[in-house]
């Protein structure tokens, strides 16, 4: 029947499995420039749903018939998926030639020699404001040129606030005043919905609040500008609200994920970028939303700043310098990109683009948003340190495990800063 | 019973004292491993290669970028230090410990109930394992995720008997137990072994035993248990292996992050987090290597305990 032998000769051995390295090399084709008979081929890559993969082909098709001498071969990814995959096109040497980019990551790939120094090529940078462009610099090195910007703010659904009888804020206020405020919803609104989301998690509001207290949150050699101290007092601002109807329980923020919790019709208001709007909109459903500035105990120093919402980069390795450069130029300059990507991508940085923009409804509403804060904004921040993305990622795990009672606040803390001043070791 | 090794055993001897016939045994396993070849290759290129690589980054710091740097055993030693790393592995074995024998009793159970003779046990067979088939893919963990909401039927179920639990994915002390229920829910391979181990015990030996007036509790011990060894064994072997592996469910059901609060950490979850967000392929390889060694040292284990309970039909005892 069964026989040993045979039955222990069949049994194989399942291992365990082992990190792989996809290395996919590029071959190289003839000619550092095109012609219309024979044109280069460019690859771009970005990160983006189903509306930013039409605009992006609108927009590449306008850049060909305007360029015959290049193609451009596009390809998308959600944006978990997108950096593991530049990890692994790296490691293999084979970055696309152009790809949309994040603040976070910049360093990284920057530091590292895998980004092309966009100052040699030729792109025009003349209509951006000058606070801006740093941010895609790292020792006098530009490898990004941002394509647009965000900044954060506070959004309210007026029509939630309405069916309550709350009055709408008018972004004139201070941590307490905008914590009674999703208290007073959280507790009218009868667990229908709640007041917002806790906000003490979101890493960008906390360095906003750290630029309120005039601390900087990483300093010029890569350390750490905080305390835990700090950290502890800004996790404590909305200790009281947590379990209360003011705050959307982490369970059911954990469950919407990826969607958020003001997308998703749960919440009466939450702190984001401005550049969400159409997004939550879409997911909502909700007819209108609003944007107001963020809490400040300080009322002329808000901390508030405009981040590139994304940047354009472009491989160290490619063989088309020129052609990459052209196509990032018209990216971040056209008027025609600007009038097909709308404030999908934030606010358009450069002003030809801006200017040659009509904007309307939401779109309006983010563009007089950012209007609006001019008088507040400070200098764009510095791309953040090595290993950004990591750092940004767990301080939002660890604020999650503090809000569902895991970690205490001491607790929580240790666990970040060791992390940090790990990962800063590792990199340094 | 004991025609089968006689069988074998003929062949083999006779072969044996003919040159010529060994000659052309050369010649056979020449032309075997000529078609063993396309496979043969493709496992030493993107097996054993990458195998050996990782086996010399685990000694090294590598983030991809700039060449690895060799650090000995650091990231070993790191690794036991790293609180979220005893975190993914008091999970893992959480789930190995407690899902694959239940699983193993689910499919037992059901090839049991598939194994008496009843009208249409061909369709109950093939729906029973067609869980299994798709189980594993993607789509399932997200239906999964969809069951055990908010307000999903799961939650709504429970809450018609009066058990209020809420949604089971945004809880870090049900988590665990929806990852178990999603495993055991995939009885469907170790079911077929199961069945197929049934089939082969001779159904005379339970006309005896209700001759001499067994009862099921009885056959069962004394008949199915002790001939179906080898096939539990082996299940027991696979699936325990198969569990330490999980990922694709909980990378899912936690979009890639292991949560909420550390509850899905799984171990080849933190694995790849480590490699592919944090840039961290050495201490990735560090984690892959202590995980082949450990689940080699279960099996030997397990190996070694079989002796005393896994009864082969050639043994003599």
């Amino acid at each position: 029947m069964i026989d040993r032998r045979k039955f222990l000769g069949t049994v194989a051995l399942g291992t365990a499995s082992a990190a792989f390295l996809a290395a996919c090399g590029q071959s190289s084709t003839a000619g550092q420039t095109g012609s219309a008979e024979n044109p280069v081929t460019i690859n771009y890559t970005w990160w983006g749903n189903d509306d930013r993969a039409e605009r992006t082909r609108k927009a590449i098709a306008l850049f060909e018939s305007k360029n015959p001498d290049i193609k451009v071969n596009g390809n998308f990814t959600d944006f978990a998926g997108y950096w593991q995959k530049r990890a692994t096109e790296a490691a293999g040497g084979g970055l696309p030639d152009v790809m949309q980019w994040d603040l976070s990551y910049l360093r990284d790939y920057g530091q590292r020699n895998q980004l092309l120094d966009l100052s040699t090529v030729k792109i025009n940078t003349d209509a951006f404001d000058k606070s801006l462009l740093p941010s895609g610099q790292i020792r006098g090195k530009t490898y990004g040129i941002p394509t647009s910007t965000n900044a954060f703010a506070v959004y309210y659904d007026p029509a939630k606030l309405q069916s309550l009888g709350v009055a709408e804020p008018d972004g004139q206020w201070t941590y307490k005043e905008f914590n009674a405020f999703m208290t007073e919803v959280g507790q009218k609104s009868n667990n229908v919905f709640y007041g917002g989301t806790d906000y003490t998690g979101v890493w960008w509001m906390f360095n906003i609040w750290l630029r309120q207290n005039n601390i900087q949150a990483f300093t010029d050699d890569g350390k750490l500008g905080f305390t835990k101290d700090d950290l502890k007092k800004w996790w404590n601002t909305t200790a009281e609200l947590r379990g209360t109807p003011a705050l959307v329980p982490e369970e059911r923020v954990t469950q919407l994920a990826p969607k958020s919790a003001m997308g998703s019709n749960v919440t009466a208001s939450e702190v984001t970028w401005d550049n969400f709007m159409a997004g939550y909109l879409g997911d909502s459903g909700a007819k209108e939303m609003k944007l107001v500035p963020v809490p400040s105990d300080d009322p002329d120093n808000l901390g508030l700043f405009l981040k590139p919402s994304m940047l354009m980069v472009a491989s160290a390795k490619t063989k088309y310098k020129d052609a990459a450069a052209r196509f990032i130029d018209f990216m971040v300059n056209d008027p025609e990109v600007g009038q097909i990507f709308k404030t999908s991508r934030g606010v358009p940085a450069s002003k030809t683009q801006r200017d040659g923009t009509t904007f309307e409804g939401t779109d309006k509403l983010v563009v007089d948003y950012e209007k609006s804060i001019e008088k507040y904004l400070k200098d764009a921040p510095e791309p953040p340190i090595v290993g950004f993305g990591t750092l940004e990622a767990s301080f939002k795990r660890v604020s999650s495990d503090l809000n569902y009672g895991k970690l205490t606040l001491d607790g929580a803390a240790d666990a970040w800063f060791k992390e940090a001043e790990d990962l800063i070791k590792q990199n340094a | 019973m004991t025609q089968s090794p006689t069988l074998s055993r003929r062949s083999s001897s006779s072969a044996s004292p003919q040159p010529r016939k060994s000659r052309r045994r050369g010649a056979d396993a020449r032309a075997g491993y000529t078609f063993l070849l396309p496979w043969l290759l493709g496992f030493i290129a993107l097996t054993v290669g990458p195998m050996i690589s990782s086996l010399y980054l685990s000694f090294t710091n590598y983030n991809l970028f700039e060449a690895p740097k060799w650090i000995g055993l650091d990231n070993y030693t790191t690794l036991f230090q790293d609180e979220r790393f005893l975190q993914s592995v008091g999970v893992t074995l959480n789930y190995v410990i407690f899902g694959t024998p239940l699983k193993l009793a689910a499919a037992l159970a059901i090839a049991m109930l598939l194994n008496s003779k009843r009208k249409g046990q061909g369709f109950y067979r093939s729906a029973f394992y067609a869980p299994s088939l798709i189980g594993a893919s993607v789509s399932i963990a997200i239906v999964w995720k969809a069951m055990f909401g908010d307000s999903g039927p799961v939650d709504q179920g429970l809450s018609f008997f009066g058990i209020n639990l809420g949604g089971w994915v945004g809880n870090p002390n049900m988590t665990m137990g929806m990852m178990i229920l999603l495993t055991v829910w995939q009885f469907g391979a170790p079911m077929v072994i199961f069945l197929a181990g049934l089939k082969q015990i001779p159904a005379d030996l339970y006309e005896a035993a209700s001759m001499d007036g067994a009862g099921p509790v009885r056959k069962f011990l004394n008949i199915t248990w002790p001939m179906l060894s080898p096939v539990i064994f082996f299940n027991l072997l696979m699936e325990t292996i198969h569990a330490f592996q999980i990922f694709a469910s909980a990378y899912i059901i936690s979009n890639g992050e292991g949560g909420p609060a550390g509850s899905t950490l799984f171990y080849t979850l933190y694995l790849y987090l480590r490699g592919f967000s944090d840039f961290r392929m050495g201490y990735a390889s560090a984690m892959a290597w202590l995980l082949v060694i450990v689940v080699g040292i279960i099996t030997l284990i397990f190996f070694k305990t079989s002796k005393s309970w896994v009864h082969y039909s050639g043994d003599s005892k």
